[in-house]
């Protein structure tokens, strides 16, 4: 087993971030996407994007939506291009596999991502948690000579949502996981919206807007004096930057105008006002935008207040940042003075940044498979034969571990695979029948819901 | 000339409470549901949902379905192309979204004290919702008296009544 390759998959909404946990550094970001071109007349799957030329008006189709796997056609045309020999150089036959999936991943969809590991790929052996269940592994927490803390909480804030994940001993407590609805895409499109009302109409252009969202959005710590400074006359605002669209013949990407540089007749100017701060701010007040859920701020006090009385300080003290949507400047500035009117006044509060959001899942999920004690994580491709995706369902830790005892009602209709493979040890009848026989491992932080 | 701006503001509460909540939240609901497309193009009076946003590949009663993943033509893969397994052909011709798998994986019916997708949404916030304008983004001291969307100033009101206004109010 010691020798087996492991090929670290993490699987995001937006992104694959790929690459094998024994060739070195090298990880590949690849878009999670088939991307139609119409400049280019071509279609893109996944890693070929990068050949793409012609960013305007592309269409997207995204195996994901709202954060779950749905579009299993989709998908399986980007896996089939990233397992391949010229992408992977590995063979899945012969190594073995560490897969992310969202938070509570839907039993169905689970089942899917197993057939497709040992029945479509035939990996060897495989692993599948979620990204904040590797963070554990990972250096986010740590400082030269502390052992990384027992308590600890992510944000993780992505393409699709924004989750609070408490995690305690290395498990992630699921009874208080929390998740805002708001995530990287949502903003995107509500800042091509808004540039699309006041000035360029961007509904197209959802890449370029992107970019901007990228370039020129921050999180404020003062909403109100910003709103003002950008009502003032443009000369004293120090807020408005100047983003001049690519056209994608003379300058390919685009860019922020530096003070002093001159502008060419032929360059679009796209003005970002209040856009720059008020996109981000829908992160912190969802309510913005008429979601009526809380902000990262609340929704971490919320979830920390489900956790044991006497810990709690330690959640306080360490927070842990992950996604690509803690990369905004200001982020965690902004967070600390929304968690500190929040939180005990005898709390600490540190939160930790990470060097690379997008990737510190990647990373300690590198480091997890590097360890001996991956090989007893993963189920291998013998158990899958002998038992499907019961196998799967008994060995990984996720959101109904906490309730072993209830498998029953995963087999919806379709469960064509269990049919052939019956368990002897689940003869519970499907949907409704639920014994109430609970097994939960963090009793206290079973308040009500 | 202008008339004097004095009474709407009160008036536009007063329409805002006849206007049914069901409504607004009907409004709000559609239009998170537009920033959650991929390819989030017209802020459409939506056709039945997310639909059109996809393309091509999936059902239509009736017409053969194409796959794209099958139309994937590798370069230099090999000749390895070996048939796929009934289950992984049933997850790629037999595509659900996600409500439908919601609601087939009897999550909502698990017990309370099991958290799922659906209770680990986070609560409504404390905070009074804050009013900006819907058409500059400064604070939206009005609302509009048809629709209930907030603005700022006179300017952006002839804005808004040229352009939003009722929109996205059934």
């Amino acid at each position: 087993m010691g020798r087996t390759p492991v090929v670290v998959l993490d699987n995001g909404a937006s992104t694959i971030k790929l690459g094998v946990s024994n060739a070195g550094k090298d990880v590949r970001v690849i878009p999670n996407a088939i991307i139609r071109s119409k400049g280019d007349k071509t279609t893109y799957f996944g890693e070929e994007f990068e050949a793409c030329r012609d960013f305007s008006s592309l269409n997207y189709r995204l195996p994901f939506e709202k954060g779950y796997l749905v579009d299993w056609d989709a998908q399986k045309a980007i896996w089939d291009g990233i397992f391949s020999e010229q992408v992977l150089r590995v063979d899945p036959t012969a190594a073995s596999l560490l897969i992310t999936e969202p938070y509570f991943n839907l039993p169905g969809i689970q089942e899917v991502y197993d057939q497709f590991v040992f029945e479509e790929y035939e990996f060897l052996s495989y692993y599948r948690c979620s990204p904040a269940a590797l963070i554990p592994h990972g250096q986010l927490f740590s400082i030269a000579g502390i052992p990384s803390p027992e308590c600890m909480l992510i944000v993780d804030s992505g393409f699709s949502f924004t989750h609070v994940i408490p995690i305690m001993d290395g498990a992630i407590v699921w009874p208080a996981v929390k998740r805002i609805d708001v995530g990287g895409k949502l903003l995107t499109n509500q800042l091509k919206e808004l540039v699309s009302f006041r000035q360029w109409n961007m509904m197209d252009e959802t890449h370029i807007m992107n970019d901007v969202k990228e370039s020129c959005c921050y999180v404020t710590s003062q909403f109100a004096a910003d709103i003002e400074a950008t009502r003032a006359n443009p000369k004293s605002n120090t807020i408005l930057q100047e983003y001049i669209l690519p056209d994608f013949s003379l300058n390919k990407r685009g860019r922020i105008r530096k003070p002093d540089e001159m502008t060419l007749d032929s360059d679009q100017i796209l003005y970002m006002n209040n856009e720059r701060f008020s996109v981000p701010e829908i992160l912190f007040r969802p309510d913005d935008i008429g979601l009526p859920q809380s902000g990262i701020g609340e929704t971490i006090a919320q979830s920390i207040a489900l956790l044991p009385d006497d810990i709690q300080g330690m959640f306080w003290a360490n927070i842990g940042l992950i996604g690509g949507n803690t990369k905004f400047h200001g982020f965690s500035a902004r967070l600390l003075s929304e968690l500190r009117p929040l939180a005990p006044v005898d709390c600490e509060i540190v939160i930790y940044e990470s060097k690379d959001a997008i990737l510190e899942a990647y990373r300690s999920a590198v480091h997890l498979a590097k360890q001996a004690a991956f090989s007893s994580l993963v189920v291998t491709r013998e158990e899958y034969q002998e038992s499907g995706s019961n196998a799967c369902r008994r060995k990984f830790k996720d959101w109904r571990s906490a309730d072993k005892e209830k498998d029953g009602p995963v087999d919806s209709g379709k469960g064509k695979a269990s049919m052939r493979r019956v368990d002897e040890k689940e003869p519970s009848p499907p949907p409704s029948a639920k014994p109430v026989r609970t097994r939960t491992r963090t009793v206290s932080a079973v308040k009500r819901r | 000339m202008p008339p004097r701006r004095h009474q709407p503001a009160r008036q536009a509460q007063a329409a805002s409470q006849s206007l049914d909540a069901e409504v607004l939240a009907k409004r709000a609901k559609r239009r998170l549901d537009e920033l959650e497309r991929s390819n989030y193009a017209e802020p459409s009076v939506s056709y039945l949902g997310l639909e059109d946003d996809e393309d091509t590949g999936k059902s239509g009663k009736g017409r053969a379905r194409q796959t794209i993943s099958d139309k994937r033509i590798l370069t230099g893969a090999g000749t390895k192309r070996r048939k796929s397994t009934m289950n992984i052909r049933t997850a790629i011709l037999y595509r659900k979204n996600l409500t439908t798998l919601i609601d087939e994986s009897g999550i909502a019916d698990y017990s309370t004290n099991i958290p799922t997708y659906i209770t680990a949404v986070t609560g409504p916030s404390q905070a009074p919702p804050r009013l900006l304008c819907s058409v500059c983004g400064y604070w939206g001291r009005y609302k509009c008296k048809k629709c209930t969307m907030p603005y700022c100033d006179l300017n952006c009101q002839g804005v808004h009544d040229e352009t939003r206004c009722e929109r996205r109010v059934l």
